[in-house]
């Protein structure tokens, strides 16, 4: 063990016999990445498949004939074009609105002083105790009353108090100087455009990871939107996976190809994002 | 006059930022958590009247064996697969925090691709994945010759519990090597050789450099993973339903059944308070052992 962490100053093959490791450590990082893919394979296999060549001995790694009916019938007969767009329109409209709310409340946090504000902060720090799990029953409730089941406003709402992202901002929002507001104020910058014309084009990274995070939450968010998301015309991708499992026989071919749709477009927003993707997701993590 | 607004702009712009976060936490969270106790308190169906009968939800629920299963259930499904997973992701981070590996970026995504993918979709793949007649992984194992009679991933209790410990092993790998990684690297190079040139020996530093950061970010890795497997839902509900036996319900997969299957909302609020007793717990530990240290 103590070899590989110092791996970073001095380099293997030091010792007689060690210049065949980095040789076995490539080729164990090659099985581990193997496991790691192989599911995704066998899903985008199994969408292309007729249902009957899906569970063979031996298993049929590339099918015959592409079926790419499987991905018309989806779209013709089972409204997944409705169904994706609600995803997309849920997520980005999710997104675009938290960011907004969370970069207000973090630059607020960080570069303002105000009456209460280190017990507010205190505040936004303990709500992240209560789990969204904790506070369902009561919040079907009160959506019955809102007309609120069976929407897509619905699952937006609850999750735009969103005290993670407002942390988050504020740490970033902490690193500008305050230098640059000042002189804006003194040239007459009223609050809000400061917000814009500073925080704004400074944090854009930071909003990125932020927002790459959000969305790719909000897309597969399941838990909540299945419990109020009833309609196919409201249905989002991963709840209508599910619905689609509730039919008699399971069209497991259909799942499959609807599981492609649900993450194909995941997997291009974290190849092109990656690196704001994994700066966001350790921020504060590790720092402490 | 315009002195004045600038005075007033700077003193209320704050409040008016932060708002929309407290308002809507106040509806949605914080008035829903109280109703929820309220709630706890009552035998309801969500429709008829609420009638008040006092404890009589958490006396049920604390003789309720599928309560404890659901608890003791997690602490296996957590013994299943977090230690196994945590060694994994130290050995894996420190390989690729390595300078002479090659292939790094493709690694590091190819292992954090679960992370992000949908965990429904990725649930209905290990469906086929793990069924029995005919699935994908045990037809390998027959071809192979590795098993005779094929295994039954989902329907047999503790290969149920495995199969979910797998997946939920799949899913966070990546996730848990990542902040490892990031650990590793966020130790400055002239630690170490400031470590040198004060004649500690490699096996010294490590144990005194990379070992005490190394074991902070496990025990938030820990934590962490604490808090997500008394939270599992999807994985148990789309692999297993919960069974066979209940042998993988977890608290939030019978929160949900109760609740929204059973329309047992009183059981169901008693269940969440319970559940949000335990996490807040969870969060408490955490913050005592991050805090002193820094």
């Amino acid at each position: 063990m103590a070899s590989t962490v110092h791996s970073s100053n001095a380099a293997p093959g030091t010792g007689r016999g060690a210049r065949w490791l980095p040789a076995a450590v490539f080729l164990g990082l090659v099985v581990v990445a193997f496991f790691m893919l192989v599911p995704l394979f066998w899903l985008l296999s199994s969408s292309l498949k007729q249902i009957s060549e899906i569970f063979t001995n031996p298993p049929i790694w590339i099918p015959r004939t592409l079926q790419w009916g499987n991905f018309a019938e989806l779209f013709v007969n089972r409204g997944f074009g409705t169904i994706a767009w609600n995803s997309l329109l849920l997520s980005s409209v999710f997104t675009a609105a938290a960011l907004l709310l969370c970069g207000l409340g973090g630059f607020a946090f960080a570069k303002y002083h105000f009456r209460g504000k280190n017990v507010l902060f205190m505040f936004v720090l303990a709500s992240l105790m209560i789990p969204h799990e904790a506070t369902m029953i009561p919040l079907f409730v009160i959506y019955k009353q809102l007309h609120l089941i069976d929407n897509i406003w619905g699952v937006i709402l609850p999750d735009l108090a969103n005290a993670f992202g407002i942390f988050f901002m504020r740490q970033y929002c902490a690193s500008l100087p305050d230098e640059m507001m000042e002189a804006a104020r003194i040239d007459g910058c009223s609050e809000f455009k400061l917000f814009r014309k500073i925080i704004l084009p400074n944090l854009k990274s930071a909003f990125a990871a932020l927002g790459i995070i959000l969305f790719v939450k909000q897309w597969n968010n399941f838990l909540w939107p299945v419990i109020i998301l009833r309609s196919k015309e409201n249905m989002t991708l991963a709840v209508a996976l599910k619905a689609l499992e509730d039919s008699n026989n399971t069209p497991y071919h259909l799942i499959m190809a609807g599981s492609v749709i649900s993450v194909v477009p995941l997997l291009i927003i974290v190849l092109v994002f990656q690196k704001q993707l994994i700066s966001g997701l350790t921020e504060g993590s590790v720092k402490g | 006059m315009r002195a004045s607004s600038w005075k007033w702009q700077l003193k209320f712009a704050p409040y008016l930022y932060i708002s929309p976060y407290f308002l809507l936490f106040l509806v949605f969270s914080l008035y829903p958590a109280f109703y929820s106790v309220y709630i706890s308190f009552t035998d309801w169906n969500g429709s008829k009247a609420k009638a008040f009968i006092g404890l009589e939800n958490y006396a049920a629920l604390f003789a309720d064996s599928r309560f404890w299963l659901s608890l003791w259930n997690s602490v296996v499904i957590f013994l299943l697969y977090v230690p196994l997973m945590l060694f994994l992701a130290l050995v894996l981070a420190s390989l690729l925090n390595a300078n002479w590996m090659v292939g790094k970026g493709f690694f590091r995504m190819a292992l954090f691709v679960p992370n992000f993918v949908s965990v429904v979709a990725v649930s209905f793949v290990f469906v086929l994945i793990f069924n029995t007649q005919d699935g994908l992984l045990n037809n390998v194992l027959r071809n192979i010759g590795w098993i005779g009679q094929p295994i039954p991933w989902l329907e047999s209790p503790w290969y149920a519990r495995i199969s979910v410990a797998l997946m939920v092993l799949y899913r966070w790998l990546g996730y848990n090597m990542l902040l490892m990684l990031t650990g590793l690297q966020s130790i400055p190079k002239d630690l170490y050789e400031a470590a040198y040139v004060d004649g500690a020996s490699k096996v010294k530093s490590f144990f005194l450099i990379t070992v005490p950061l190394v074991k902070r970010i496990a025990l938030f890795c820990t934590v962490l993973s604490t808090i997500g497997t008394f939270s599992l839902f999807t994985e148990p509900f789309i692999l297993t339903k919960g069974g066979p036996l209940s042998s993988t319900l977890t608290p939030v997969l019978m929160l949900y059944s109760e609740s929204f299957e059973g329309f047992h909302f009183g059981y169901g609020s008693a269940i969440a308070v319970c559940f949000f007793i335990l996490m807040m717990s969870i969060s408490f530990i955490q913050m005592r052992l991050f805090d002193d240290k820094h």
